[in-house]
């Protein structure tokens, strides 16, 4: 599937890579078909931004994060039946992650904890809910980032 | 907006499988039960408006640049 995109060029993802959303991201339900874009040389379990790019739209990517890098503890309630359209989920196949907002001042940077995007890795369906836990729509991140780059460059 | 009259007790069916009845009414605020398949996701509408403004935000170009080159 190719997609002209504002950020990464023309990019074109082979049909098994693409995440496919049913009911689209909350306030997109147009949006169905996305990649997910990351770093290779990274680690997976290091913090690091992806990118969750629309295949339907190339102008927007949603930046996301495993939310669980900056907070270990981050364990939120899944109604299971909501995310039973995602196939069986075991700790293995699933993968968890939150959106970035960037505001003008990027030391004010957020992460959306409340609102996770569960997706499925083995047959790549996935689906963002409201979680009913006391999480921070607007959750700062960025001196944690900070903290573990620094964490990082003193290794 | 179809707007019907319902008293405490009496109920709404929707699409042969959602039920709505108004369970209490207390001054301005009425307690609302709904019955639903599991599947079908059900919020309050304020918190609903409020994660679809965080995703319209973080798809903000100024922002993507901005963190493009944190990332850096």
């Amino acid at each position: 599937m190719k997609a002209k995109t504002r950020y990464f060029g023309e990019i074109d993802i082979a049909e098994d890579k693409i995440i496919t959303m049913d009911k689209g991201m909350i306030g997109f339900p147009e949006l169905v078909h996305f990649a997910l874009i990351f770093d290779e040389e990274r680690d997976a379990k290091e913090f690091s931004i992806m990118w969750l790019q629309s295949m339907d739209d190339g102008d927007i990517a949603f930046p996301v994060i495993i939310p669980s890098t900056i907070v270990p503890d981050y364990n939120p309630t899944v109604s299971e039946e909501i995310i039973s359209p995602l196939g069986e989920l075991t700790p293995d196949n699933t993968y968890l992650l939150t959106t970035v907002k960037v505001p003008s001042q990027i030391d004010k940077m957020t992460s959306n904890l409340k609102a996770p995007i569960v997706i499925n890795m083995e047959n790549n369906k996935a689906v963002q809910l409201i979680v009913e836990d006391d999480y921070d729509v607007r959750f700062p991140v960025y001196n944690l980032i900070q903290g573990l780059k620094r964490e990082k460059a003193g290794e | 907006m179809l707007a019907l009259t319902r008293k405490k007790g009496e109920a709404l069916v929707i699409n042969n499988n959602i039920e709505v009845t108004v369970l209490e009414i207390r001054g301005d605020q009425i307690k609302i039960g709904i019955s639903a398949p599991k599947d079908v996701p059900i919020y309050r509408k304020e918190v609903y408006l409020q994660i679809q403004k965080e995703n319209e935000a973080a798809i903000s170009a100024e922002g993507v640049d901005l963190l493009k080159g944190l990332m850096k």
